[in-house]
Parts: structure tokens; C-alpha cells; sequence
């Protein structure tokens, strides 16, 4: 095999995704990057701001995805998915399936004629539910592809889209398609989920209309999120005076079968917690917290200025209990606090609930189709924590990003970089 | 420079960045003004210009009103101004007849509660850029070769993995170490935290496969003296420590791996007074039994105790306000492992950072085993006093609120990262920058960790910040591959702008040689008199060169006086025909 076919397959479109796909591509050689969700971006591109410089998430991202977008030697394959894999490192034989957009993406514009003329509407994912999308959508301005994609469940067939296209680009009776990848080499980055917090009902998440998690903050915090980044309560839309954030949810629990740390839920909690007072400096914050956990560079400085410069309050001790007042919907936060051995009855307009970070949906799937491992508790298994801490025990499958594990945003960058290091020496050899 | 002669046709395009600019500045409004002004033949405004629509509306107008000029009023330059360079090269016009205005970090975000004065401030900072745009010229785009070669600084364990993956990509590495062993920290430790193996047993075999690898040049005993040169092309003179000698060496690119040092602890809980009180790092030197015995006397240890945060986290310390992340889950693992042969271990600490894969599960088996842990305030650490060969502990548990004693046999202090002592010699060295932790900081904290200010230079491992070993591993092989990028496309390009010595001005003073921060100039002997000139993939454009220049013989290409003094007078002085903003 020569340089010129030697390929490489990355699996995921998030941060460590791209960053593997960029520094393969970079080197010259040919890169397939899937993604199963309309845009690549990932997580990163629904955060609002990042820990701890408070950069603007979007903004640092969206080069990277333009990026990605134009590089000559990555062809990006968005809505896809793994369908079976057969081969050795140097010689893999990948069947990607290709599931219908019903909009021909050479066609497509983004010109959004179609969008304005859909008449269904339905929760948006991308802003966790909270806002609303058309059937034929983008999940967010800087989405890319930039080309809509039609949900088929939710779509009527009204046929108005279809009509008003200028470039004929919406095809209602698109089909799937599966191709065949000849690749020398995969990367695995295909990220996390967050822990369902309803598995807590202690807390009250699902009933009490003020309890939310994390990331819906992050979309309601964000100037392009659905409240243009005012934020309100669900109940009233009033503006929170009091805050609480519970920590450790889903995370280092042993019942519920996610015994490890989540190792980010620390850090975006404390910056969610100054964008609160960002945005409203008469606002009372509240952490509740089992141990803060700032280990990055620069974390434990930013842990101190919400402290000191912000004045976060933090509470170490599990929250025991979230009740609701039924006529208010305020919240009480019931917490024996540790370092004091008092139990505490602690009001609050608004609880964000941090959820800990689980594998992907679907990995123990695509784990078998790649033959590769997966730890207790159903990452991907990595090779040796010296010798290959991006080698799968599968020769020429490498893993990056929270794929074996939760990582913050430079360690999932960093591990990207260095699992298209590990896939360019395969690919330099020419493919065995 | 190359005139774009032509008359200026600038297009101003406007940005809402959602809500982020539109939710405090009036951006029709600075578009409308936009559109009055003098060259300017269209201007709108858009919800993201950085998306691909907001991308294709630019490529689309440069083509339908011919412009040959573009400003687009957004964010901080920062992160987009290479994107909008590359769209408008990519409808065909140079990249440096574009420019950017602020419009979020320099006026909707710091003036959120002051929209109309926000909106006054836009439309003066817009107005001052399309000005600038009418004097825009192009530039010429130029590219340098890179050598095929990565100078890997520093043998431990992140120098090592980076060497290794250089060369079986096929790339010659020079390894430079000070030392007279490759190996670093990690192999001096017989227990390596958190992990069953020795350091010994990691880092042999890859100072074997590193030996043997023919692409791999290894110098120890060995430090960098002189460094010169640019991306692609640098110089380096490496001095053996031992004979003195200096031998010069041409290298592409360059990974900075010069890890950390286990901080020394003195002044702290009476280390130095009694031989059983120890580091952490000196606890994994020891060498292996099957009993831990006391360096004191020799008998056998039965009440240990551990303190973490030792020369960490203490705010406004400077140098020590950092979170040094591997200590936590060593702790938990020496601990846990050594409760199997001691009666009593205990675990002073302010909060339990084991974060990692494992790490957690070490921290619950050391609880099983009854390891005790002990949560002490942040503002009253324990007190620790030796008497005669005895050692006394005193400190206030948190959790029991209670204060409590204790008489160890041994105290291991887990003690902090912290840059190697000749760490400022290094950041010279290379042009590098450190952060409060003292370490190395990155390119981009968050998008590019191991890239680094200096183009071509990277930075790995522990060099960048506290880490363990494993997640070195990965830095070394994601900084190997920023290096072999740049080798493997063989050439990059470098910027434009940059400084100018115009020959017929120069005084020969040699006052730019000692004002520019970059080495970028030198004096050009063959010419009588001799005048300055600039390696211009070197200079970083900042203009201190030309501020200093007493003969005005320096020009700044994309910052000429003619540029900037055009910005100030459509400040001071708008014109009729355009009366947006400003109180003239």
C-alpha cells in the first residue's frame, strides 16, 4: 500500500475526534472522519463558556471546525455509523452505513429558505430540549456541514420544504447507503454521555421544574442558546437569586455502578457557577461538593478566585435531599454540612444538578465491531497506562478523548494528537 | 510593497454573534453608518459571521460588488482573523487587504450595561478600520523549508516516548540531556505510583529501544548553549557538560520535555530536623523490601503517616499556588500498599483529588484497609515537632472537629511539582513564557496544550504543567506529532508582517539590534556602511524596531504610520457625509 491510499478512520467528530483527524491529514494522508450526528463539534460545541479562562466554547471551536471541513485530505461523513469491520492493523475493511439526510448535502446551501417554511416544531437536542428546531433543522448556526438535515419522525410530508428549495437539494425518498473503507488504521473518539440524573429522584431532577442539570444551564447561560442567555427559571422565567449546584452526581457511586471520578463536573461547576454571578453579581451561589477536585493547569487558581474574587460559597457534604414548595416551586437543598456536622436547610430559586460522565450510547456495540476491549465500567481498555496509553489491546485501533474515560478539553486535545501519532506510524509504513 | 492601486471597494460586514454583539450594540445601525462611508460600497450585518453562511455571504459579495477590500466587525482577531484571511484568498483576494474590528471583547462584553455609548464606540472602531482598509496593501505570502530533524530536550519519560515515535515515523531525532542517565524521575523510583511497577521497569525498555533506534542522536551529560534561527531552520550549539565541548546542530523543530523537580520541602513540618521525615519522591527511592524500615535506625515502621499539599495550593505563594495532580493518587496508592506490612498508616489531607483511571478505586482500598484519612483546614495545617528521636503531631480534624495526636514512626510529605532550577534558563533559551505554576505555558490552554508562542517549538509533559507519567506518555506522543506536521509538509508559511529596513535611511546605530525582543536583527557587513536587516521569519511584527528607530527607516508591512495615522484621524475627525458615532 502506498502513502498515496495508506487511510485512516476516525470514529467520533468531537474535539479529540477532529484534532486526531487534523494532525493525521496534516501529515499528508488520507483521512475518514464519521460522525453519527448531523454536525461534528461534539460536547464542546454546547458549552457555553470553558474553565478556566472563561474562553467563549463556540468561538474557539468553530475554527476547528472550518478547519476540519476544508481540509483537502479529510472527507467528512456525518450520520454515520460503524456497520462491521473486518481485517488487521494495516488492512481493516470498514463498512460504514450512511443513514438518509433527505437533503442532498452538494446541493444543500444552508440558505435556511426550507427551515422558515417547515410548520413542525420539536424540542431542539442540541439545546437539551429547552428550545425548538423545525423537522428540517441545523443543531446550531456553526453546524458542519453546513446543510440541513430532515428528522423523518417528526416530519409531516407536507411537502413545503421540498417545494421551496431554489436547488431541488430535499429528497424525501432518500435511502441509506452502506460503503466499504479500505483504512490502515482507526481511531476511536467517540466521547461520553452525561449520567441520567433521574436515576436520584432524591433530588428531584424530572419533577421539580427547577432543577435542572449542567449542560441545560450551559444552553441557558449561552447568547445563542434558546433564552438568548438570559437566565431564567423554568417554572416563571424569573431570574434566580440563589443558586445551588450539587456535585458527585452520578459520579464516584458505587450503587449506581460509576465508581470513578468524572473528573470535569468540579471545574465546569465552579465556572458555571461565576458565569452565574457573571450574570447576575446579586446572586447567592451555593456548591455543594464531596471534594474539589481542581487538578489542571490553572484550575486550582480559578477554584480560588470563585472563592475570593467571586465569592462562591461551597459546602462539602452530600446533598441528602432536594424538596420543592408546591405553590413556589422554590427549592430547599437539605445537606449535613461536613466540616461543620451540622444539617443544613438551604433555600434556593434554582438547582443545577452536576451529572458525572458515562460511556457512550452504543459503545458496547461498536466496541465488539472493532474487536477492541472495554474496562468494568464500559470504557475502552486501553493497552498499558506507560507503554500505550492511547493503544487499544487491538494492534492498529487507537482511542482518544473520554472514549477510555473522562477527560477534560486539553487532555482529550492532547490525546488526539497523540493517537494520530500512534495511527502515522502505521500509515507511514505503509499500511502494515 | 506590491500597490493594489485600483480604487478601494470595501464591503463591511457586520456581526450579531447570536446575542453575544446584537444584544448590546444597535449592528444595523453600524452597518447603516458603515455603508456612508467613503470606499465603502456595501455593508450588512449577519448572526455569525464565522459560520459558513456568514463565510459564503463574504466570498459571494467580493465577487458581486467586486470589493477588494473586506472588514468585518466581530470578535477578538485572535481566534478568526485567519479564517477571514483564508476566505477572502479564497474569492481570490490577498489575505492582507482584510481587517478585523472588536466588537465583542472590546465593546459588547466590557460595556454590556451601556448599549448606546457600546453602540457610539462600534461605530468609531468600524469607521477607524474601514479607513485603515483603504490603505491595505498586499503582501506577498512566503514559505520556509523545514529541516527533518526534532531536537527532543530533555531523556525522561515524555522525551523519550516523543524521540521513539519521531524516528519510527521515519524523522531524525537529537535527544539532549543533562544528566548522565537517560530516565528522569521516573526511573529513580522503585515504586511508581499508581501503578504495580517500578519506575525502572518502565523506563528501561524505552532507553533500550531509544539506544537502538539508528534515527535517535544521544547526547547526555549534554545542555543546549546557544539557540537561533526560525521555524523549520534553527541553530543549536550543545555544550557537553563534562569535556565542555560544543558541537552545532541544525534541527526543524524542537519539543521542550524538561519535566519537573519534586519540590524540597524545607521549612515545612520540621523536614530536615529527622531523618524519618521524608518526601514522597524520596519514599519511592527507597529501595525495595519487604518491610519498610526506618532510615533512622533501621527498625522495622509501624505508624506512618502521610501529609498531602505539601508546597501546593497555598495562594499567594508564588510558584506554589498550583494543584500538583499526581499527589493525591500516589499518596492513595503508597498508602494503600503499604498498609499490607504497617500497623497504622494515616492520610492527612484537604481534599481527595483521585481523579484518574484507577485512581479512585486506589483511594477506596486504601479505606478498606483501614487506612485512616484526616481532612485538616486549609488555614491550619498540621503541626509537626521532633524531640530527641521522637516525632509529635498535632493537627484539627476537620470532619470530627476534633483536634487529634499522633507519634509516627515515619512522615512522608507529599510534596509539590515545580519547574527544574534552570528553568529560566530554558523559557530564554527558547523564547518561552511560564505561567504562576512556573511551568511552560502552552500556545492555547485548551486548543493547543502542546504547542508553544515560539513557532516550531512544542512542549511536553510535566514542562507544561503537574502530571504523572501516563498522562506525559500521551503529551510526548501528541507533541511528536505537532513536530513531524511540520517536518512532513516540509515547508510553512510565515507571516507578512513583518519589520522593513529601508537601506537608503538607516544610520547604522544598531538601535533596533538591541530594542528588538526576538534577535530578528542583524547587521549586514557586506554592505559600507553596514545596515540593519531583519530575518523576517523571526520577527514577530511587534514594531518595537520601528518605534525605536531614530531615522525612521523601518517600516511595519500591515502597520505602516500612514496605516495607523489614517485609524486616528477617522477617530478625531469624521467626515460629513458619514456622521455615525463620535461626539465631533
Amino acid at each position: 500500500m502506498t502513502k498515496e491510499t495508506a487511510s485512516a478512520l476516525v470514529v467520533g467528530g468531537g474535539v479529540a475526534g477532529m484534532q486526531a483527524a487534523l494532525d493525521i491529514a496534516n501529515q499528508g494522508f488520507k483521512v475518514y472522519l464519521i460522525e453519527r450526528s448531523p454536525s461534528i463539534g461534539g460536547r464542546m460545541a454546547m458549552l457555553d463558556k470553558t474553565f478556566p479562562t472563561l474562553d467563549c466554547s463556540a468561538c474557539i471551536l468553530t475554527p476547528k471546525l472550518s478547519e476540519v471541513s476544508r481540509h483537502p485530505n479529510i472527507k467528512l461523513m456525518t450520520l454515520s455509523e460503524i456497520g462491521s469491520v473486518s481485517g488487521t492493523a494495516g488492512n481493516f475493511k470498514v463498512k460504514i452505513r450512511r443513514k438518509a439526510r433527505y437533503v442532498r448535502e452538494d446541493l444543500c446551501s444552508g440558505c435556511g429558505d426550507c427551515e422558515a417554511n417547515c410548520p413542525v416544531e420539536v424540542p431542539n437536542e442540541f439545546d437539551q430540549g429547552l428550545g425548538f428546531r423545525k423537522a428540517i433543522f441545523t443543531p446550531f448556526p456553526q453546524a458542519t456541514p453546513n446543510v440541513y438535515t430532515v428528522d423523518k419522525e417528526s416530519c409531516t410530508d407536507c411537502g413545503r420544504c421540498v417545494k421551496v428549495c431554489e436547488r431541488g437539494a430535499i429528497n424525501m425518498d432518500m435511502k441509506d447507503k452502506f460503503v466499504t473503507l479500505n483504512v490502515s488504521t482507526i481511531v476511536v473518539a467517540t466521547g461520553f454521555e452525561l449520567f441520567d440524573v433521574t436515576q436520584y429522584p432524591r433530588l428531584g431532577y424530572g419533577q421539580y421544574p427547577n432543577v435542572i442539570n449542567a449542560m441545560e444551564f450551559e444552553r441557558l447561560i449561552n447568547a445563542a442558546g434558546p433564552t438568548h442567555g438570559h437566565l431564567v427559571r423554568l417554572s416563571d422565567g424569573k431570574k434566580p437569586k440563589s443558586i445551588g449546584f450539587i456535585q458527585c452526581v452520578g459520579a464516584r457511586d458505587v450503587q449506581k455502578g460509576v465508581p470513578y471520578c468524572s473528573r470535569v463536573c468540579c471545574m465546569y461547576s465552579i465556572k458555571n457557577a461565576v458565569m452565574a454571578l457573571e450574570h447576575d453579581p446579586e446572586a447567592e451561589v451555593w456548591v455543594y461538593y464531596a471534594d474539589i477536585r481542581a487538578f489542571g493547569k490553572g484550575f486550582e487558581e480559578f477554584y480560588e478566585m470563585a472563592k475570593s474574587r467571586f465569592g462562591v460559597r461551597f459546602i462539602r457534604g452530600r446533598v441528602a435531599e432536594v424538596m420543592e414548595g408546591k405553590a413556589t416551586h422554590d427549592l430547599v437543598v437539605k445537606v449535613e454540612d461536613t466540616n461543620t456536622s451540622k444539617v443544613r436547610l438551604i433555600e434556593h430559586d434554582l438547582v443545577v444538578i452536576s451529572p458525572g460522565v458515562v460511556p457512550s450510547t452504543g459503545m458496547d456495540t461498536m466496541a465488539k465491531k472493532l474487536g477492541i476491549e472495554q474496562t468494568d465500567d464500559g470504557y475502552v481498555e486501553i493497552n498499558h497506562s506507560f507503554f500505550g496509553p492511547i493503544l487499544t489491546k487491538t494492534p492498529g485501533v487507537f482511542v482518544c478523548g473520554c472514549a477510555d474515560g473522562p477527560k477534560d478539553i486539553p487532555d482529550s486535545v492532547s490525546a488526539g494528537s497523540a493517537a494520530a501519532m500512534k495511527a502515522t506510524i502505521i500509515l507511514s509504513q505503509g499500511g502494515t | 510593497m506590491s500597490g493594489s492601486e485600483e480604487e478601494p471597494r470595501i464591503g463591511v460586514f457586520v456581526c450579531h454573534c447570536g446575542h453575544n454583539i446584537a444584544g448590546t450594540v444597535d449592528v444595523e445601525s453600524v452597518s447603516e453608518m458603515a455603508m456612508k462611508l467613503p470606499g465603502v460600497v456595501y455593508a450588512t450585518d449577519e448572526m455569525f459571521m464565522c459560520s459558513d453562511a456568514g463565510q459564503m455571504l463574504i466570498r459571494e459579495k467580493i465577487e458581486e460588488k467586486k470589493l477588494n477590500r473586506v472588514v468585518v466587525a466581530s470578535c477578538s482577531p485572535r481566534m478568526h482573523e485567519p479564517t477571514f484571511r483564508r476566505v477572502v484568498e479564497e474569492a481570490g483576494l490577498n489575505r492582507y487587504l482584510f481587517d478585523q474590528v472588536n466588537l465583542r471583547e472590546h465593546v459588547s462584553w466590557c460595556h454590556m450595561r451601556e448599549p448606546e455609548l457600546a453602540t457610539e464606540k462600534a461605530k468609531d472602531l468600524v469607521r477607524m478600520s474601514v479607513a485603515r482598509a483603504a490603505k491595505l496593501e498586499n503582501l506577498p505570502i512566503k514559505k520556509v523549508s523545514v529541516l527533518p530533524t526534532t531536537m527532543v530536550v530533555g531523556g525522561g519519560i515524555a522525551g523519550l516516548r516523543a524521540s521513539l515515535d519521531i524516528a519510527e515515523r521515519g524523522f531524525d531525532v537529537l535527544l539532549v540531556e543533562k544528566d548522565k542517565n537517560l530516565g528522569g524521575n521516573v526511573a529513580k523510583w522503585t515504586h511508581l505510583f499508581p501503578s504495580d511497577e517500578s519506575g525502572a521497569d518502565v523506563i528501561k525498555p524505552l532507553i533500550r529501544d531509544v539506544k537502538k533506534h539508528d534515527r535517535i542522536t544521544i547526547l547526555t551529560n549534554s545542555k543546549v548553549s546557544e539557540f537561533d534561527g526560525y521555524i523549520g531552520n534553527f541553530g543549536v550549539t550543545v555544550k557537553n557538560l563534562k569535556t565542555e565541548k560544543e558541537q552545532k546542530y541544525e534541527v526543524g523543530t524542537v519539543i521542550v520535555a524538561t519535566g519537573f523537580e519534586p519540590f524540597k520541602p524545607e521549612g515545612y513540618y520540621a523536614y530536615g530536623e529527622s531523618p524519618d521525615i521524608l518526601t514522597l519522591a524520596e519514599l519511592q527511592e527507597l529501595p525495595p523490601s519487604e518491610q519498610l524500615l526506618k532510615p533512622s535506625d533501621g527498625k522495622p515502621v509501624k505508624k506512618v503517616v502521610f501529609i498531602g499539599c505539601v508546597g501546593s495550593r497555598e495562594p499567594g505563594v508564588k510558584g506554589h499556588e498550583h494543584c500538583s495532580r499526581h499527589c493525591c493518587s500516589a499518596t492513595a496508592k503508597a498508602a494503600s500498599d503499604l498498609r499490607d506490612s504497617v500497623d497504622e498508616v494515616l492520610v492527612l489531607y484537604q481534599d481527595i483529588r483521585t481523579y484518574g483511571k484507577g485512581h479512585e478505586e486506589f483511594h477506596r482500598m486504601a479505606r478498606q484497609k483501614h487506612v485512616i484519612y484526616s481532612k485538616f483546614p486549609q488555614q491550619a495545617h498540621p503541626e509537626v515537632t521532633v524531640t530527641k528521636s521522637k516525632i509529635k503531631m498535632k493537627w484539627h480534624d476537620v470532619l470530627a472537629d476534633e483536634d487529634l495526636e499522633f507519634e509516627p514512626d515515619l512522615v512522608v510529605l507529599a510534596t509539590a511539582m515545580i519547574p527544574p532550577e534552570d528553568v529560566e534558563q530554558t523559557t530564554h533559551m527558547f523564547s518561552l513564557t511560564r505561567s504562576g505554576d512556573g511551568f511552560f505555558n502552552p500556545e492555547h490552554i485548551k486548543l493547543a496544550p502542546l504547542t508553544t508562542h515560539t513557532a516550531g517549538v512544542m512542549i511536553a509533559g510535566a514542562a507544561q504543567a503537574a502530571k504523572n507519567a501516563s498522562e506525559a506518555v500521551i503529551d510526548a506522543s501528541g507533541a511528536a506529532a505537532k513536530a513531524v506536521g511540520l517536518m512532513a509538509q516540509g515547508e510553512v508559511e510565515i507571516e507578512s508582517t513583518v519589520s522593513h529596513v529601508i537601506p537608503e535611511l538607516c544610520s547604522s546605530c544598531h538601535t533596533c539590534l538591541t530594542a528588538c525582543p526576538y534577535g530578528a536583527i542583524i547587521m549586514d557587513e557586506t554592505k559600507d556602511p553596514p545596515i540593519a536587516f531583519v530575518t523576517e521569519a523571526k520577527c514577530h511584527g511587534c514594531g518595537t524596531c520601528a518605534a525605536a528607530c531614530p531615522s525612521s527607516a523601518i517600516v511595519m508591512y500591515h502597520s505602516t504610520d500612514d496605516q495607523i495615522l489614517t485609524m486616528v484621524e477617522a477617530f478625531l475627525c469624521p467626515t460629513t457625509e458619514a456622521e455615525g458615532g463620535g461626539s465631533a
